[in-house]
C-alpha cells in the first residue's frame, strides 16, 4: 500500500512537472511581434497583441500542431515598440539575431515600418514580416522584399475599401469633403492615397494636417467649416476622433462624417448631433456576434481568456490585421508546406490559401491581404446599418 | 475672417487658462523647492481620470467628482513628496530625474488600469453660447471662469495669508525666512501638495472638455513650463497671462500659418520674448 502510494505520488509529481498539454518533447516555433502596446498609438497594437496571445494559447492547449510528423508548440515574443521606430529596430534585431525568430507579426504603424524596413530588407529570405502598415503597400513585390506580407486591405484599387467608400459617399450626394489628419507618416500617406480617389470621383477635397497630440480642434474646424464642406473626413485614431467629432458637432460646424480608420464609438457617443457617420469597419462585431458562430465563439473565448465581462467591441475590428486568424493561418501554411523553417515555402502556401476564420482572408498576387469587411452607416439617433462586402 | 480671428482669440484664452493653472504649479514648485516638476502633467492626468471615474462610473455629481479628484491627487502629491521629492529639494537634476521616473510609473499604471482606449466623460453642460456670431460651448466658458477664479484665489492666498507671505519670503531669501520662523519643510510640502492639487483640478476640468488617455498630461506640462518661463518664474498672474498668450498665439497662428506646426508658434514667441527680456514678461531683473 505504502509503495503504491509512493509510486502514485511520484507519478503525480512527474505529471505536475510537465508543461500544459504534455508538450515536453515538443519543439518551439517562435512568433515575434513588433507592435505598440503603450502610448497614444497603442490602439493599433493592443488588439493584435491580445489576439495573437489567445491563438497561441489555444493552439498550445490543444497539444500544439504537427508538421512533417513532428509536434510543435508556439511561443509569442512581443516587445512593446511604443510606436518608436528606433526601439522597434532594436527589437527586430533581437528577434532575428538572438531569438532566431522566422515569423514576425506587425507593425501596423507606418512610421515604425519605415524605421525597420532597411534592416528587414537586409535580412530578406530569412524571415516573414506580416504587418498592416500602409507604407508596406509600396514595397510589396519590389526586389529584396520577399519577406513582406501585408495583412490589411488596401484603400485604393478595384478591391480597395477606400475606393468603395468614396463611391458610396458620392451616392450620398457629397460634393466637397474636408480632410483633417495628423501630420505624421500615415497622415501624409492617407492624403496621397485619397486625393486622387476623391478627384476621380469628382469630389472637391480640402486638406488640413494637425500636430499629433492636439486636443483642441477649434481652430482647424473653424477654418475648414468656413469652406462649407458636406462631410468631415477626420484623423485615424480614436484618440483624436472622440475630440474632433465632439467639437465639430457641439459647435454645429459638421454633422456628417466619413472615416476609413477608427471606430464607431466616437459617432455613437455624439449620435444625437450626427446626421451621417460613414465608416469602414473590418467587422461590425456587435452585429457579427449575433450572426456568425465563429465571432460569437471568439467573443466568449476572449472574455474567458482575459477574465473580463467587457469585450472591446470598438477595438476588435483591428484584429483583422496580424492577429488571431493570422496565427492559425500561419500554422496551416506550415502544415501544408511540411516545414517550420523554409520561409519561402511557407509564404507560397500562405499566398495560395483562403483562410476562413473570423474573416475570409486570402493574399493577392503581390502579397497583400484581401478580406471581407463592413461599410457602416450610422444615422441620427444611432441607427446603424452595416453592409457586408466581400471584395473581388 | 474677423469672426474666425475673434473666435480663436477667445478659444486661445480659454485653452491658455488650462496651461496657466499647470504653469502656476510649475512656478510655485520651482520657486519654493527648486524642482521643475514635470510630473505635474501626470498628476493632471490622474485628476482627469479620477473625475471621469467618479462621474461616469460611480455616478457622482460632477462638482463632487471634481472635489474628490482634487483630494485624491493632493493625497498622491503628498505621498510623492514624502517618498521621493523630499530628498531632491533644491537639486534640479535629481528632481528632474525623479519627476521623469514618476511620469513613466504613473502613465504605465494608468495604461494598465484604463488601457489606451480613450475615455470620454458624458457631456456635463451641453449646448453653446451664441454671441457676435461666435459659437462657444457652454462648458468651455464655465471652465474658463472657474480657472480664472482659482488663479485669482491663489493670488489672494499668497498675498493675504501668513502662509502665502511666508512662501514669498522664502522664495526671496530662504535663510532670512527661516530666521523669521518659517518652517521650511512644512512650507515646501505644502507647496508641493498645493501644486499637485492645482494640476488635479485642471485635469478634472479638462475631463469635461476633452477625451482622456494616459499620456494627456505630457503636452500640457510642456506648455505649462513654456508659459511659466514666458511669464517669468514666480509670477502668479504671469503664469495665467503666459498660458493665455501661448493659447492665443497657437489659435490665431493656426489660421494664417500651417496648422501642422501649431506648437512651434508659441515657442517662437517665447524665444522672441526671452531674447529681449531674459527673465520673462513679468520676471524681475536678473
Amino acid at each position: 500500500m505504502g509503495m503504491r502510494r509512493s509510486a502514485a505520488l511520484i507519478a503525480a509529481a512527474a505529471l505536475a512537472a510537465l508543461p500544459a498539454g504534455g508538450a515536453v518533447a515538443q519543439e518551439v516555433v517562435k512568433i515575434g511581434q513588433i507592435e505598440a502596446q503603450t502610448g497614444p498609438l497603442a490602439t493599433y497594437g493592443w488588439m493584435g497583441y491580445q489576439g495573437v496571445k489567445m491563438a497561441v494559447d489555444e493552439i498550445n492547449r490543444a497539444g500544439g500542431f504537427t508538421v512533417a510528423g513532428k509536434k510543435y508548440r508556439l511561443e509569442q515574443i512581443s516587445p512593446d515598440t511604443r510606436a518608436n521606430p528606433q526601439e522597434a529596430l532594436i527589437q527586430l534585431k533581437q528577434l532575428l539575431e538572438n531569438d532566431k525568430v522566422r515569423f514576425v507579426f506587425g507593425p501596423f504603424l507606418t512610421n515604425v515600418f519605415n524605421g525597420i524596413e532597411p534592416y528587414a530588407t537586409q535580412n530578406n529570405g530569412k524571415f516573414l514580416l506580416m504587418g498592416g502598415a500602409t507604407a508596406m503597400h509600396g514595397m510589396l513585390g519590389k526586389p529584396n522584399h520577399d519577406y513582406l506580407l501585408r495583412t490589411w486591405n488596401w484603400d485604393a484599387g478595384q478591391s480597395g475599401f477606400g475606393q468603395l467608400l468614396v463611391d458610396y459617399l458620392k451616392k450620398q450626394g457629397a460634393k466637397k469633403v474636408a480632410m483633417l489628419f495628423q501630420n505624421d507618416a500615415f497622415g501624409k500617406v492617407a492624403v496621397d492615397i485619397y486625393s486622387p480617389i476623391f478627384k476621380q470621383a469628382g469630389i472637391e477635397l480640402q486638406v488640413e494636417l494637425f500636430e499629433p497630440g492636439t486636443k483642441d480642434f477649434s481652430a482647424p474646424l473653424a477654418k475648414l467649416g468656413a469652406g462649407k464642406p458636406d462631410y468631415l473626413f477626420p484623423g485615424y485614431t480614436d484618440a483624436v476622433l472622440y475630440d474632433i467629432v465632439r467639437q465639430a458637432t457641439e459647435t454645429g460646424l459638421f454633422s456628417r462624417f466619413f472615416l476609413v480608420r477608427g471606430s464607431l464609438a466616437p459617432g455613437l457617443k455624439n449620435k444625437e448631433a450626427i446626421d451621417d457617420y460613414i465608416a469602414y469597419l473590418p467587422k461590425y462585431f456587435e452585429e457579427a456576434e449575433k450572426k456568425e458562430p465563429k465571432v460569437k465563439a471568439f467573443v466568449a473565448a476572449y472574455k474567458a481568456f482575459f477574465k473580463t465581462s467587457d469585450f472591446p467591441y470598438d477595438q476588435a475590428p483591428l484584429c483583422s490585421s496580424s492577429c488571431y486568424d493570422h496565427v492559425y493561418m500561419l500554422v496551416e501554411a506550415m502544415k501544408r508546406a511540411g516545414t517550420v523553417d523554409d520561409v519561402a515555402k511557407i509564404k507560397k502556401e500562405l499566398m495560395s490559401m483562403t483562410y476562413s476564420g473570423l474573416w475570409n482572408i486570402r493574399y493577392d498576387s503581390t502579397g497583400e491581404a484581401v478580406f471581407d469587411f463592413d461599410v457602416v452607416h450610422m444615422k441620427k439617433g444611432g441607427v446603424v446599418t452595416a453592409t457586408h462586402v466581400q471584395p473581388k | 475672417m474677423a469672426q474666425l480671428i475673434l473666435g480663436q482669440l477667445l478659444n486661445g484664452a480659454i485653452v491658455g487658462t488650462l496651461y496657466g493653472i499647470i504653469a502656476l504649479g510649475v512656478s510655485l514648485t520651482f520657486g519654493i523647492t527648486g524642482i521643475v516638476n514635470f510630473a505635474l502633467g501626470v498628476f493632471m492626468m490622474l485628476g482627469a481620470y479620477a473625475a471621469w471615474y467618479l462621474t461616469d462610473t460611480l455616478h457622482a455629481p460632477y462638482p463632487l467628482a471634481v472635489a474628490g479628484a482634487v483630494a485624491l491627487v493632493a493625497a498622491a502629491g503628498w505621498i510623492a513628496d514624502q517618498l521621493l521629492f523630499r530628498f531632491t529639494r533644491n537639486d534640479l537634476v535629481n528632481g528632474l530625474l525623479v519627476s521623469i521616473g514618476l511620469i513613466a510609473a504613473l502613465e504605465g499604471t494608468a495604461l494598465l488600469a484604463w488601457t489606451s482606449t480613450p475615455k470620454e466623460m458624458h457631456h456635463i453642460l451641453p449646448g453653446v453660447f451664441f454671441a457676435l456670431g461666435l459659437v462657444v460651448p457652454k462648458m468651455k466658458l464655465t471652465v474658463f471662469a472657474i480657472l480664472l477664479v482659482a488663479i485669482a484665489l491663489t493670488q489672494l492666498a499668497l498675498t493675504r495669508t501668513w502662509m502665502g507671505r511666508a512662501a514669498y519670503a522664502y522664495a526671496q531669501n530662504a535663510e532670512a525666512a527661516q530666521l523669521m520662523g518659517v518652517h521650511t519643510g512644512r512650507l515646501q510640502t505644502g507647496v508641493m501638495v498645493y501644486s499637485t492639487a492645482l494640476a488635479g483640478f485642471g485635469g478634472a476640468l479638462y475631463a469635461s472638455l476633452y477625451s482622456l488617455e494616459p499620456t494627456l498630461g505630457s503636452l500640457y506640462v510642456l506648455k505649462a513650463v513654456e508659459a511659466a518661463i514666458l511669464a517669468g518664474i514666480g509670477s502668479i498672474a504671469g503664469a495665467l497671462v503666459g498660458g493665455i498668450i501661448l493659447g492665443v498665439t497657437e489659435g490665431v497662428g493656426s489660421i494664417y500659418l500651417p496648422l501642422a506646426f501649431r506648437d512651434a508658434y508659441g515657442l517662437i514667441f517665447l524665444v522672441a520674448v526671452l531674447l529681449f527680456k531674459p527673465s520673462g514678461l513679468f520676471g524681475g531683473r536678473r
